[in-house]
């Protein structure tokens, strides 16, 4: 029982991770409808900028916020200079743009800092709290508790602030919001300018588990995608809870099933996500969308 | 439908005029001879890259992508040997003329027909040997094509069995580094020859690396007291090993033979066991134990023991900051290598010793051919290239076995690491 | 009309000097080119599967790399066993289009991105599953063969007898899908992207048709696997990689949604991009791809295959100024009716700019 607590303890740990980056998603797919490849190369880019400023001496909660101002910043001018020329037209177009993004913010991190990872300072000690025999580490529980902060003030964000309501507007219809006097070139760079935000406080979030590199999300990236889709893609509880459930679903597979191992865990929670999203298409927790015809 | 009429027309007009080009231009290439695939027709007649007073090599790894840091330097460190040595005046060949030698790099990502596709440019553009390339996948896509085209593969940059223990079959390619399954087996040694019971936890990267190295280490524990009680993998994917940690505490294993190629994920490992109060001795494997990337981070302080194999001494470790090879490859690597890369890993000291190799073999030739290039370089013995640690030397007269033998069993003491004799 | 007919006939010499080249260019060139340009051919096949879900019928698809690993792999396994050549390419189209078909139909019923995810998650799962079945696909290390060896009566090289293999593969393909594309199927394809309840009230099945869809997909990419095994002569779980299906995406909006001719510049991007960074310089391949992306959807954002229209656009634009630019647009005549989707996007898009 005291394993079967640890392995889903774990598999929540492990689910943050993706959960942190699946909520930046979640942001910029609610502020503008689409889903940003570069997401985790943006993360990545800002987390670097973090690294540099702790490398030179600056204490690691200053280095965070300057990261949060960069990646604001990066966020909203790469909206305003590169993704708008290609939004609300064929949104494949869109989606493509935000692969060369991916690919051309992964180069640059590089040609600045190289490809091997490099250890990165965490705001929380090493060690554990041992609860009953199980174990959860303070970064994973600080994690964890960043993570359920930011989806709350998200939740609250979009249900209960003029900015969230405008945001979502926009991204629903942005003629008519348009016609109805909002300012939708600023609301959409705000978009993007808060999911990228949200994305360096994911990369500064992981990167002392993960090490930083500029390939770091990669991998994460795709778990991420799936959380957000699962969870229903509008709904930033929907992804938390859709990353965690990843988590402890891989986990339990590979800790119980035997022939599934250590090497196809991975394909478990994927095959789920493709039961439920047949029986769900909606995901999770999102909305069902009517169709207009 | 008279679209279509159109179409099997203009197809039918396409094919007619296709067949006809072939026919004139007659079925063959203009230029077979200047591929260079055969140097057949006299020992006097020079190979493809090579003249009086040059010689260029090529090399294709994964300059981009998250196998890139060991990528870069497998490309930085040889770099860096042949420039400086061109600077000093160049490389004294066996047939009495001095040479210097131009190396080119290209990006495979780590995929195999990138490396296949680079391999192909490399050999057009007309370099004389494909050297040190790094992984095991693009490695394999080459080999049939290097052999094939009687172009020397070799010291390559990987400890996969593959590259060096058929080389009746694939005569033009061999490996530089000691292979996994002599580091899996040097440590299993240690084990065994203690002569007490111990139980062993292993976790390996679920590839040929993590294969080779458990075969290595089971060949070596055979008939001894030594048991594995849990045995774990992980994809080089994954993002954390905290589950596959906490399954082996459950064995409670005396020793972790942890072979995980990817540093945050070892120093996850480290992390991991003492917070969950496991405290084996470990067992890390060449390329994740360097102790500024890996133990550090990970408190490695914490375990009893900590083990690992080494070849080279480490130029970014202040324990070697007074040895004169040290100083040498610190002040070249300042100048030339680090154009490719600026962050250290062993791979960059493996193929600077790796440009040492080459020079001897150079020495060696005789004959401004391939076939002469690869005699000499397999006729290599006891020879200490440089950074490498005393009592590893260089002998390639071996037909099963890379050019680099002999693997220091290594134990931490709390600053860098010491020869290690007993468990 | 005349106009028509005499831009036909451009064409017309325009494909043969292109047929031409394709069949010349391996005598004349090096092993490497030979190499380029036989990968760019298995790529166009490839591209080709991804187009025809993605372009013509407008359902995203991240998966395509497993079918072409999936397809390398049969091929490889068959050679080893020594079948007849012809069957293993039979059996390299069938079965992945099997299986394809098999996820289409469970997955076809949604659409945007819940269909986006199944396709991700099918090499993520083929991969650690090609590493496990390590009797059929060679495990980690990938699985060599050595095959489609130049016979002797032919005189060619290794790898000029491989590229024409692939290339008479490629242009079989190409011609089968040019037709089922300005078909009564392709039709069904452009409504089905269009509007799904539009495709409905006319009687088209959506359901049926993005099945067929993705059917053809995976068969043309279990096929580009078989091409793939030829060139490459290599297969590893690498093959299989999600990075690979994204840049192929990316590579079908760069050459060209929904449009042959830019599908085959979508496989020339594919191949020679990397290669092209390369030369400019090794160490910053990613940097150099990742520009070359974004300045051709900011010159192109339709696509290479769209070049001609957008310089005589441009062209327009300058001699007529304003007024003059959507003009082009309007011509619903023979040609672009052969085309139909890329009719109605232009003025939406205009539309929209207008509305900010």
């Amino acid at each position: 029982m005291q394993y079967f607590i640890q392995v889903v303890v774990d598999g929540v740990a492990t689910g943050a991770i993706y959960g942190a980056l699946a909520l930046a998603i979640v942001l910029v797919n609610r502020a503008t409808g689409l889903i940003n490849f570069a997401q985790g190369a943006m993360a990545v880019m800002a987390t670097f900028v973090a690294f540099a400023l702790t490398r030179a001496g600056v204490p690691l909660i200053a280095a965070a916020l300057a990261a949060f101002a960069f990646a604001f910043v990066l966020g909203a001018l790469l909206e305003r200079v590169v993704v708008r020329r290609f939004e609300g037209g064929d949104p494949d177009i869109a989606v493509v743009a935000t692969i060369g993004l991916l690919v051309l913010l992964t180069g640059i991190s590089a040609a600045f800092f190289g490809y091997e990872p490099h250890p990165f300072p965490s705001f929380f000690p090493l060690g554990t709290v041992n609860l009953f025999g199980v174990f959860l580490s303070f970064r994973s529980l600080g994690t964890i508790v960043i993570l359920v902060v930011a989806m709350v003030a998200l939740q609250v964000l979009f249900r209960s602030t003029k900015l969230g309501l405008a945001m979502r507007a926009v991204a629903d219809n942005p003629r008519s919001s348009a016609l109805s006097g909002l300012p939708v070139s600023r609301l959409l760079m705000i978009g993007w300018g808060l999911a990228a935000g949200l994305g360096a406080l994911a990369g500064i979030l992981v990167a002392p588990q993960l090490f930083i590199s500029p390939g770091m999300l990669d991998f994460a990236l795709v778990y991420a995608l799936a959380a957000a889709i699962l969870g229903g893609l509008d709904s930033p509880v929907g992804a938390v809870v859709a990353a965690a459930f990843i988590g402890v679903v891989e986990n339990l597979a590979g800790a119980y099933i035997d022939v599934i191992g250590d090497d196809l865990k991975i394909a478990v929670p994927f095959a789920v996500m493709i039961v439920i999203l047949i029986v769900r298409p909606q995901g999770l927790f999102g909305r069902k969308v009517v169709v207009r015809v | 439908m008279r679209n279509f009429h159109k179409t099997t027309r203009v197809t039918g007009a396409v094919a007619v005029l296709g067949i006809s080009a072939l026919l004139v231009t007659g079925c063959t290439r203009a230029d077979t001879s200047g591929t260079g695939t055969g140097a057949s027709a006299g020992a006097a007649e020079a190979s493809p890259g090579i003249t009086d007073d040059s010689l260029s090599l090529g090399i294709s790894s994964p300059l981009s992508g998250p196998t890139a840091g060991p990528g870069s330097c497998s490309v930085a460190g040889l770099y860096t040997y042949l420039e400086a040595k061109n600077a000093a005046g160049g490389f004294e060949f066996g047939d009495g003329k001095t040479r210097t030698v131009k190396l080119t790099y290209l990006d495979d990502v780590y995929d195999p027909a990138k490396a296949v596709s680079n391999f192909r440019q490399l050999e057009g553009d007309g370099i004389f040997a494909y050297v040190g390339a790094l992984g095991t996948p693009t490695n394999a896509a080459v080999m049939p094509v290097a052999n094939e085209e009687k172009v020397p593969q070799v010291l390559l940059v990987t400890g996969a069995t593959t590259f060096s223990k058929d080389q009746k079959t694939n005569p033009w390619t061999f490996g530089l580094l000691p292979t996994y399954f002599d580091e899996g087996a040097a440590f299993g040694k240690l084990l065994a020859d203690a002569g007490k019971a111990v139980t062993v936890a292993t976790l390996a990267q679920n590839d040929d690396y993590g294969k080779d190295y458990l075969a290595g280490f089971q060949s070596a524990i055979e008939g001894s007291d030594v048991k594995v009680v849990g045995s774990a993998t992980y994809e080089p994917s994954d993002t954390t090993l905290d589950s596959q940690v906490t399954e082996l505490a459950a064995t409670k294993a005396d020793t972790l033979l942890s072979a995980v190629s990817v540093t945050p994920l070892q120093v996850g490992v480290l992390t991991r066991a003492q917070d969950i109060g496991w405290l084996p001795r470990i067992f890390l494997p060449s390329n994740t134990s360097t102790p500024a990337t890996v133990i550090e981070p990970g408190q490695g302080t914490a375990y009893p023991a900590l083990y690992s194999t080494s070849l080279t001494k480490v130029p970014v470790s202040p324990a070697f900051a007074d040895d004169e090879e040290v100083k040498a490859y610190n002040a070249a690597f300042e100048k030339y290598g680090s154009k490719i890369t600026t962050t250290y890993t062993p791979h960059c000291a493996w193929s600077y010793a790796e440009g040492a190799i080459l020079e001897q073999a150079f020495k060696g030739m005789t004959d401004p051919t391939r076939d002469s290039f690869m005699t000499a370089l397999h006729s290599i013995t006891g020879f200490h290239a440089p950074l490498l640690l005393d009592g590893i030397t260089v002998d390639t007269t071996a037909t099963d076995k890379p050019a680099i033998q002999g693997i220091q069993l290594v134990q931490y003491n709390g600053k860098g690491y010491a020869p290690a004799s007993k468990y | 009309m005349e106009k028509l007919l005499a831009r036909r006939s451009v064409r017309l010499v325009a494909l043969a000097v292109f047929a031409v080249v394709l069949v010349v260019a391996p005598l004349v060139s090096s092993p490497f080119i030979n190499y380029q340009l036989a990968l760019i051919a298995v790529f166009a096949v490839a591209l080709l599967g991804v187009n025809i879900v993605m372009g013509y019928t407008g359902q995203v698809s991240l998966g395509q790399s497993a079918f072409l690993g999936l397809g390398a792999y049969i091929a490889a396994y068959g050679v080893k066993n020594g079948w007849p050549l012809l069957l293993v390419l039979v059996l390299c189209a069938v079965l992945p289009a099997a299986v394809g078909m098999l996820v289409a139909l469970a997955a076809a019923r949604l659409r945007g991105l819940a269909l986006a995810m199944i396709t991700i998650a099918l090499p993520i799962i083929g991969i650690p599953l090609a590493r496990r079945f390590s009797d059929f696909t060679g495990g980690s290390g990938g699985a060599t063969v050595s095959f489609m060896k130049a016979p002797d009566w032919s005189g060619l090289a290794n790898d000029q007898w491989r590229y024409y293999v692939v290339l008479v593969i490629a242009v079989v393909a190409f011609l089968l899908a040019r037709n089922l594309v300005r078909g009564r199927v392709g039709r069904a394809f452009a409504i089905v992207k269009e509007n799904e309840a539009v495709a409905l009230a006319m009687g088209v099945s959506p359901y049926r048709y993005k099945v067929l869809a993705f059917t053809i997909a995976s068969l043309l990419g279990g096929v580009a696997g078989f091409s793939y095994l030829v060139v490459v002569q290599f297969t590893s779980p690498e093959t299989l990689s999600f990075f690979t299906s994204i840049n192929l995406v990316a590579a079908m909006v760069i050459g060209g949604s929904a449009s042959i001719a830019g599908t085959i510049l979508g496989a020339i991007y594919f191949v020679v991009v990397p290669v092209l960074a390369g030369a400019v310089n090794s160490a910053r391949t990613a940097l150099i791809s990742g520009a070359i992306l974004l300045a051709v959807l900011f010159l192109l954002p339709r696509g290479l295959a769209s070049l001609p229209r957008r310089v005589r656009q441009l062209s327009a634009r300058k001699s007529h100024g304003r007024t003059g630019a959507t003009a082009p647009h309007n011509s619903p005549d023979g040609a672009s009716s052969a085309a139909p989707p890329e009719i109605p996007e232009i003025p939406a898009a205009n539309e929209e700019r207008q509305a900010r």
